[in-house]
């Protein structure tokens, strides 16, 4: 029982997530300063980029693959946890989802439901892989899940590369997926893959609040071993939460080429860097799905701004990059945010 | 020693005057004056949540007192660290070691004042030395082995080697007796009495009485962070001693009626548990509990009895043997199983594995029987029940928490443990497994935990207890077995065993007991 | 089939090395002090960055690689600060720095040398191979060190002297006391706190270097994101390694033939998809080798990561 504690360092009462926001922009402000460009032109244009009500279907678009790889990192997050093969789950997905209309015969809204299946499943299975390495050889999921990306972008970038390849293209791309198999739009670039993905995430947030399933993946994150000693069946859990982060990696890939690309194209799917972003903003939330859903349609927000305000000040969007490092930095620094893990 | 002006009495070694440390509202040194004299053994004690470690780590430099002075014969000294107070002479034997285990016993030895020839570590030079302050107090160590190999009698004399590699004046000992066997205890008190002599000065910090008695010159008692009493030992008994720690005259005997044992409901077999690199950490363990009964456990720390309680528990695979609860034959399942068998259990760790801290005390108390009604029905929670539960358990088991909604993590020692006493309990399941139930836990509680124990026993549960503290399973057990090296070495019962016995069989000296 | 190990091939193997020699290093001292680093990767972009610049302005090597350490130095206070004063978590602040360090550098190539994706101009100074012509026709020893840059040179060199320093001098003990037991190493008078964020900056100046060979060892330019994995790399060799420089050391030097090896396949006709792969799955092969020694109990929660 040792009372030598150093308690960390914390700012007085002043709401955390606000002060990070506005440190970041203080911060990001300087940046557009010292080079040469206008701060408040700059956010002016992100905010109207984001939020201005002609911006607005975009904004939600970019959210769907953004938000569903919050979700992808946030729900292992809540046990504990780390998924970092998002990007290689999600190709998976985007993969088999492309092939399943093109080679499969049947009926448009028949074959968008198998190929969302075949996408969750494939990338579910794939994400299990990590968590048989930790249950069963004790390598840390961390490295395994980064690791298992990086083939599994090789292996698909080879497929759409080679044998599977629209050569009449110059790119390597699968064949454009026939009309009947795309997903429903609503209106501008909105499909219906904006519903599925609400749908996913308010499943989510009920299981986490109501099941018997979500009491015992919060109590894991928040100490394993007591988890373990109350009978939650440790390493079953994991291959199950893992295969259903990787399955919604692998719809948030099935949903991009079924509902705005129309096919596979090699690292169509990762430019845009939603992983990495989901990942943040799960890790700001320490897994609790509504705050990581609502940073995660902040990130959105930030980077839907971030491109209006490179066409329209030439400031290299990459600065809403910086700024989203710089909030989570400070929110990591200043006030602990992170897998509140017990057992050191 | 150091005189004053001509009639006055000679300069106390150490001296602490009006110490006061605070953390937030809480005060735990509140005023504190403490005179200890020049080759005394002194011993310091109180409840859990007295006040004694705050004291000892602002005394070892580790801490800063918020008001109030510490002179060191006769000099004030102030401490930014703990090297500050080891200059001054201060060295410090802790509850829990402070030992690398990956590295040898030399190099825990001359951390952080290491020998070195060009500055290169002088290897040669540092073995020397620790030998030799080894050979001169009767320490019986090598220097090269490595401290993870090390029992944990032997790692104490590690510890106290450091303090004295750095020619420690006073030393302090905090809880130095809580993982040693009667035996190793009363050689610890030999190398007490042959550094006193040598003119070094004791700070013996416990809460045993017994060996207060024993081995002290005078006693310092500290209840709620204030000295309530300063005594000479000889000139005092132990019911001064608790009667000023409690502050109010306390049964140290339990109440208990002669057992009726039932039916067998924990029936192992020849269990076998094997380490990672293949040797027998439990050796075909054998044991039966009835209803009705206490069986209690006692050993060393280490003898594996961890591991004998995982694999009954259902926390570990055994490598051979069985398990069976109520009947029902558990030796694969998981704990899951074993709680629906009928397993209630409280571990000997309630702050890592018994509760989670940052859970609000809802969430704590629902763990273990949360799959099954009333706290959840087809795998969905019911979170009201949840709350009606959690607040019925906190009013009768008088666990002191605002609402049920806060989080654990801030309850005492003894709250806490209420809190899983409270959850193993409630749902009167017919296997109680309770592990160093009262560690760490003030006199109060230890009374309530021994009650409900004894309870448990006389509804009809098959209680196996595990403890440390042979007074504890002396008062408690309706039959006793010893482990030693992972064998369950003999069954004794408790009516006529006598803690000297006991503590043969505790180091394994099986004749000489009998 | 190993007729693949050619002269050109040990050659360019080591020199590829270097950066996540360099890199696994620093991470092994990170390591060491109980500061689990996952930020090589951004920590590398930065030097490599930095380096670029330093030499695009003072027209040399040198002064290129000065700007790298300085850089990474600075960018290494966040890690250092972040984990020991504010009692930060490693792995967010990682993640955090290694988007920083992505995006900060992306935007600074925009807006100081106007170009994105790729930095490459004449004025730009790049690492001088230093020739050793007495050994340049011994087998093996010839090809490994006739024609190297002077930092591969010193990457080999930090990675005997930290070995020495770390096992066999006083710093060294206490360094592996503060990564054991850090409350241990506080009762013993040793400020944990400040160790630790020397030895994080140190190990950043010599990711500095890392990034400065990638950058100007072989062509002298920037691209973004020019890391490209290596610092995950050399992370994956730190774990293997067990914190002990030899055994990361030795690890790299496998990667560097899983990777030359992928280059051969490539020059049997297999797209470079494929071979890309190959030093990923050598890597999880030698993780699931060395970890199945530890035979795990039930409880899986127990695992290696910070």
């Amino acid at each position: 029982m040792s009372d030598i504690a150093r308690p960390a360092r914390r700012l007085p009462r002043i709401p955390p997530v606000p002060l990070a926001i506005l440190v970041g922009v203080v911060l990001g402000g300087l940046l557009v300063l010292v080079s040469g460009g206008n701060p408040v032109e700059a956010y002016a244009a992100i905010v109207t980029g984001a939020l201005a009500f002609d911006n607005l279907p975009n904004t939600l678009n970019w959210a769907v693959p953004l938000v569903g790889m919050t979700l992808v990192a946030a729900t292992p997050l809540r046990g504990g946890m780390i998924n970092l093969g998002g990007d290689g789950q999600m190709v998976i997905g985007g993969l088999v989802a492309a092939l399943v209309p093109l080679y499969l015969p049947g009926p448009g809204p028949l074959l968008i439901i198998v190929a969302i299946l075949a996408a969750m499943l494939a990338s579910g299975l794939y994400a299990t892989i990590a968590a048989w390495g930790e249950t069963r050889h004790g390598i840390p999921m961390l490295i395994s899940s980064l690791l298992l990306s990086y083939p599994a972008i090789g292996i698909c970038s080879y497929i759409v590369g080679f044998p599977l390849r629209d050569t009449t293209t110059g790119l390597a791309q699968t064949p454009m997926i026939p009309e009947a198999a795309r997903l429903p739009v609503l209106s501008g670039p909105l499909n219906a893959g904006l519903l599925v993905m609400m749908v996913v995430a308010i499943l989510v947030v009920l299981y986490d609040r109501f099941t018997v399933g979500g009491y015992e993946l919060r109590m894991r994150g928040l100490n394993a071993r007591f988890a373990g000693y109350g009978g939650v069946p440790l390493a079953r859990q994991m291959t199950g939460v893992m295969f259903a982060s990787g399955a919604i990696a692998g719809l948030v890939g099935a949903l991009i080429v079924l509902g705005s690309q129309f096919r596979f194209q090699d690292g169509a799917l990762l430019s845009p860097g939603y992983t990495w972003s989901g990942l943040m903003a799960a890790l700001l939330a320490g897994g609790e799905p509504l705050g990581a859903i609502l940073a995660g349609a902040f990130f959105a927000a930030l980077q839907t701004g971030g491109f209006a305000m490179q066409r329209e000040t030439s400031i290299p969007r990459v600065l809403t990059m910086v700024l989203q490092s710089i909030i989570i930095l400070f929110l990591a620094i200043r006030h602990g945010v992170g897998r509140r893990r017990e057992t050191r | 020693m150091m005189a004053g002006p001509v009639g006055a009495p000679p300069v106390a070694e150490l001296e602490a005057r009006g110490i006061v440390k605070r953390y937030g509202p809480l005060v735990a040194n509140d005023r504190i004056d403490l005179v200890v004299a020049r080759g005394e053994v002194h011993a310091v004690m109180g409840e859990n949540g007295a006040g004694k470690s705050t004291l000892m780590s602002i005394l070892y430099g580790l801490q800063q007192p918020d008001a109030g002075e510490i002179l060191v014969r006769g000099r004030k000294v102030e401490y930014r660290s703990a090297l500050d107070a080891i200059a001054e002479g201060m060295g410090m034997v802790h509850q829990a070691f402070k030992l690398f285990n990956s590295l040898t016993v030399w190099e825990n030895v001359v951390y952080g004042m290491e020998p070195s020839r060009h500055g290169f570590i002088d290897r040669r030079a540092a073995i020397a030395r620790v030998g030799e302050i080894a050979a001169r107090y009767r320490l019986a160590v090598d220097p090269a082995a490595v401290v993870g190999s090390l029992s944990v009698g032997v790692r104490q004399r590690v510890e106290i080697l450091k303090a004295l590699y750095r020619d420690a004046r006073i030393l302090i000992l905090d809880e130095p007796t809580a993982v040693l066997t009667p035996q190793e205890r009363d050689g610890l008190f030999d190398v007490i009495r042959h550094l006193a002599a040598d003119g070094r000065t004791i700070l013996f910090v416990t809460h045993k009485l017994h060996e207060v008695m024993t081995i002290t010159d005078r006693v310092t008692v500290l209840r709620d962070g204030r000295v309530v009493e300063r005594m000479v030992t000889a000139d005092t008994s132990p019911r001064e001693i608790i009667r000023a720690m409690t502050g109010r005259a306390v049964n140290l005997k339990v109440e208990k009626a002669v057992s009726a044992p039932g039916a067998p409901v924990l029936v192992a077999e020849k269990l076998t548990v094997l380490s990672d690199d293949g040797r027998p950490l439990v050796d075909r363990a054998s044991l039966t509990v009835c209803g009705g009964e206490i069986v209690g456990i006692a050993g060393v720390a280490g003898n594996g009895q961890t591991e004998l309680i995982e694999a009954l528990a259902g926390l570990r695979q055994p490598y051979r043997g069985s398990v069976s609860i109520a009947g029902r034959n558990v030796t694969a399942a998981g704990v899951d199983e074993h709680r629906v068998a009928g397993l209630a259990y409280i571990p000997e760790d309630r702050a890592v594995t018994g509760t989670a801290r940052a859970a609000s005390a809802a969430d704590n108390l629902a763990m273990g029987f949360h799959r099954y009604p009333p706290l959840a029905r087809r795998g969905l929670l019911d979170g009201r029940a949840l709350a009606t539960e959690a607040r019925a358990m906190i009013a009768r088991f008088g666990i002191k928490i605002g609402s049920e909604k806060l989080a654990v993590g801030t309850l005492s020692g003894g709250n806490l443990q209420k809190v899983v006493v409270a959850r193993e309990l409630t749902h009167r399941a017919p296997l109680l497994i309770a592990e160093q139930p009262t560690r760490g836990v003030d006199v109060g509680a230890i009374e309530f935990i021994h009650s409900e124990l004894v309870a448990e026993r006389d509804r009809g549960a098959a209680v196996l207890l595990v403890s440390a503290e042979l007074s504890e399973i002396l008062a408690l057990a309706d039959r006793i077995l010893v482990m030693y090296e992972g064998r369950v070495l003999a069954e004794v019962d408790a009516a006529t065993a006598t803690e000297e016995a006991l503590g043969l069989l505790m180091a394994g000296r099986v004749q000489e007991a009998a | 089939m190993l007729d693949f190990i050619t002269p050109f091939l040990v050659n360019s193997a080591v020199q590829a090395i270097t950066p996540i020699l360099l890199a696994a290093l620093a991470g092994t001292l990170c390591g060491r002090v109980g500061v689990f680093n996952m930020a090589l990767e951004g920590q590398m972009l930065v030097g490599a960055f930095a380096a670029v610049v330093g030499s695009y302005a003072t027209g040399s090597a040198l002064g290129g690689i000065v700007a790298a350490m300085l850089a990474t130095v600075a960018f290494s206070l966040i890690l250092a600060y972040g984990v020991t004063v504010f009692r930060g978590d490693a792995v967010v602040i990682c993640v955090g720095m290694n988007l920083l360090a992505s995006g900060l550098t992306a935007y600074l190539l925009r807006q100081m040398f106007g170009v994105s994706g790729t930095f490459s101009d004449p004025a730009i100074v790049g690492l001088e191979k230093i020739r050793i012509a007495a050994i340049n026709g011994w087998p093996v020893i010839g090809w490994i060190f006739s024609r190297q840059t002077a930092l591969t040179w010193v990457a080999w060199i930090l990675v005997a002297v930290v070995t020495v320093v770390m096992f066999r001098t006083p710093l060294g003990l206490r360094l592996r006391g503060v990564g054991e037991d850090p409350e241990a190493a506080e009762t013993m008078g040793v400020d944990v706190t400040r160790y630790r964020i020397v030895t994080v900056l140190v190990a950043g100046a010599i990711v500095g270097l890392a990034g400065a060979q990638l950058s100007l060892g072989t062509v002298s330019i920037f691209s973004e994101d020019m890391s490209a994995g290596r610092g995950w790399i050399a992370v994956v060799a730190v774990m293997l390694g067990r914190n002990h420089p030899l055994y990361a050391a030795l690890a790299c030097v496998l990667f560097g033939f899983a990777d030359a090896f992928s280059v051969r396949l490539q020059g049997q006709g297999l797209p470079n998809q494929v071979t890309d792969v190959v030093p990923y799955v050598v890597t999880l092969v030698a993780l699931v080798l060395t970890h199945t020694k530890r035979r795990r109990r039930q409880d899986p929660t127990i695992t290696a990561s910070p």
